[in-house]
């Protein structure tokens, strides 16, 4: 039953944290929290549905068309919504992602109703694989653990030693210096939307695949992204992750002693982790001098 | 200036005095009978804004049988996203501006507690809420009379059920943690007292959580045999999923919010067949003459809509304030019709029997049980019973 529970904890866990790295990305090149995140992978799961079950094309064709649309819709944000804002505060920035959030979910429910549905995964819950007696993986399990692994790895490998990665960073850490140095901040904040907007939506699927598929079936999966990438540290990649398996498990196993308890338990640790370290507990804490 | 000031104000005296006015106008005339239902049309809880559509259809089918006493049914239906604060703006305006005669339905505990008083107050009947809330009848309200069972009397009923028809002797419960739930809850707990029985878990979820592994582990590691649940859809398709994930198949056993097969097969990939539920109307499929013809109108009026329990609601909770209004005769009035509604006896058509009196307003305490079969069939398994274990029938002015 523990290893049971290990392995479920791990599984959603890592999803927390997939999703976390979405927010986290943005977050280090503006220092934006952007509230859209979740209803931009949802309407991407949408189009997902939509070339799935009306075109009846394959799933990798429909995964790859997704991808496209999850970049573009993450640029376009960026270029329609947030660069026109003169002279913008984070905190209009932020209220700037709220509308867009909005004006998403509006947009799904006019389009595909809000009645919900069931997304047709390549990878499905039921299908079980017994790796010792009494303790079974599903299919979708392995895919969050290699998915996350593998997109933590890129990213810390590419924040690390890519050029572009590079440049997002000191665009994050001083923009006008950026600009000195010959970065083109604009062209850097679009990538970094579309880039964040496409690990979003791979999350997003996963999570269609495990519940339902209707315009709110990611508030709540963002706000527990959302707090795995502040436990974590929202400025640290594996900090995220290795926040979001640290809020799979703790809400596994105190739901399973206090189930009565288990949707606030994670909020509760978050608190007292940020009161003792305010930046998480993987990033670093600076400090800017005013 | 001073003197447009003067004459916008005397303009604002005037509006101020004529909307009083209007909302004292009677909800007929001698060609019609204007009555209202708030739903969600849009937003979240949109799959239930069949229920007023429902409504629609039947008003239809009278309107096409010359009406009622030569008065024809006149319909409006209002969008409130589920929002209380949206019903409460749209049952103004068809209350101060429409001049509305009754509501009926009306979907959303909170949307239907937000407009209550006010439709006491301005003393417009509303018949068949569109929630299980004891706060709407209990005590009874004059203007008000439900028809959907309560989920107390629900989940007595589906206990009494599992212990004795499913010979179950673990069995869990798994409810949502509002009224919703504990009212069902207290329900099973009650009818297994009676079988000196407790269930082997309780375990509250919150509307909103998508991972419940935690508490579907520990359903598994009581030895639940059956799990009732009281939730709403989306919960109860992780909840399949899941169990299915951990290699655990109790016998699910749900409150008839969960009855739309259709829906539910659907969204849980097939996971729903077997799983047997409550219901307040008759299964859809059944061969019944009134229920045949109301599927012959739909294709007439409403060719697009889905053939599912919520839309069939609708004509269940509208169709007791139709029947009142014919007995009432070509002389209407609100009392008149308050009278009918209070002396109402045994009256069934597609739902439960429905009986009111002035004491009481709670209609009935009685459901179905059905059953989904393979591609979403209804097997009904268990005719109308009431739940003998009900108090409110006997002491209705205690009950809260």
């Amino acid at each position: 039953m523990i290893e049971q529970l290990i392995v479920e904890g791990l599984a959603i866990g890592a999803c927390y944290g997939l999703f976390g790295v979405a927010v986290a990305i943005i977050y280090k090149t503006s220092e934006v929290v952007n509230f859209a995140q979740g209803e931009m992978g949802m309407i991407a799961t949408f189009v997902a549905f939509h070339v799935l079950t009306v075109y009846h094309v394959p799933f990798w064709l429909a995964f790859i068309i997704t991808m496209v649309f999850a970049m573009l819709l993450g640029m376009l944000i960026e270029i329609c919504f947030l660069r026109p804002a003169k002279d913008p505060t984070v905190l209009g920035l932020i209220i700037i992602t709220l509308g867009a959030e909005m004006l998403l979910m509006g947009l799904a429910g006019w389009k595909w109703g809000a009645e919900q549905k069931d997304f047709p995964f390549l990878l499905s819950v039921q299908k079980t694989h017994e790796i010792l007696p009494g303790l079974t993986v599903n299919e979708w399990s392995m895919g969050v653990f290699v998915l996350a692994a593998v997109i933590m790895v890129f990213l810390f490998l590419f924040f690390r030693y890519s050029r572009l990665g590079i440049a997002m960073r000191a665009t994050q850490q001083n923009v006008n210096a950026a600009k000195i140095m010959g970065i083109k901040v604009e062209r850097v904040f679009s990538i970094t939307w579309a880039m964040s907007s496409l690990i979003g939506a791979v999350a997003a699927m996963f999570f269609a695949a495990r519940s339902v598929l209707d315009p709110n079936f990611m508030m709540e999966p963002f706000m527990r992204a959302f707090a795995a990438a502040v436990l974590g540290g929202l400025t640290s990649i594996p900090g995220v992750v290795v926040g979001g398996i640290l809020l799979g498990l703790i809400e596994n196993f105190f739901g399973y002693a206090w189930p009565e308890w288990k949707p606030i338990v994670a909020f509760v640790v978050i608190i007292i982790i940020i009161t003792v370290r305010p930046s998480g507990l993987f990033a670093k804490h600076y400090i800017k001098k005013v | 200036m001073k003197k447009v000031m003067f004459c916008m104000g005397i303009i604002c005296v005037v509006f101020l005095m004529v909307t009083p006015a209007s909302a004292a106008r009677p909800g007929f005339d001698k060609k019609e009978i204007r009555i209202g239902q708030w739903g969600p049309q849009t937003g979240p809880a949109a799959p239930w804004g069949s229920v007023a559509r429902g409504s629609g259809l039947l008003f239809n089918v009278v309107n096409e049988q010359g009406g009622i006493h030569g008065r024809k049914i006149k319909y409006f239906i209002r969008d409130d996203q589920y929002n209380p604060a949206q019903t409460v703006a749209v049952v103004k305006e068809l209350v101060e501006r429409e001049g509305v005669f009754a509501f009926v339905g009306g979907v959303g505990g909170a949307c239907g507690k937000a407009v209550m008083d006010y439709l006491g107050k301005n003393k417009i009947i509303w018949v068949g809420p569109s929630a299980a809330i004891t706060d709407f009848v209990f005590p009874p309200k004059p203007y008000i009379f439900a028809v959907y069972p309560l989920y107390e009397d629900e989940g007595s009923i589906l206990t009494k059920f599992v212990v004795e028809k499913l010979k179950a002797k673990k069995i869990g419960f798994f409810y949502q943690n509002d009224a919703y739930g504990k009212d069902g809850l207290e329900g099973g707990r009650k009818r297994l007292a009676t079988y000196q029985m407790n269930f082997v878990e309780e375990i509250p979820v919150e509307p909103g959580e998508k991972d419940l592994t935690s508490q579907m582990l520990k359903f598994k590691n009581a030895g639940a045999e059956v799990v009732l649940m009281f939730v709403n859809p989306t919960v109860a398709t992780i909840a399949l999923k899941t169990c299915a994930t951990i290699d655990y198949k109790p016998q699910w056993v749900s409150s008839d919010t969960l009855s739309d097969y259709g829906l539910m097969f659907k969204i849980t990939g097939g996971l729903w067949e077997g799983v047997i539920t409550g219901a307040f109307g008759m299964t859809p499929t059944a061969d019944h003459p009134l229920l045949n013809m109301y599927r012959e109108a739909a294709k007439k009026y409403a060719p697009e809509e889905r053939w599912g329990t919520f839309y069939l609601a609708g004509i269940v909770f509208a169709d007791p304030l139709v029947e009142a209004l014919k007995r009432v005769g070509p002389k209407l009035s609100t009392e008149a019709c308050l009278k009918q509604l209070n002396s109402l006896k045994d009256h069934q058509t597609i739902g439960p029997k429905v009986t009111w009196t002035p004491q009481i307003h709670q209609g009935t305490d009685s459901i179905q049980v059905q059953k989904c079969g393979p591609n979403a069939e209804y097997i009904l398994l268990q005719d109308w019973t009431s739940n003998d274990l009900a108090t409110w029938k006997k002491q209705p002015a205690k009950k809260k």
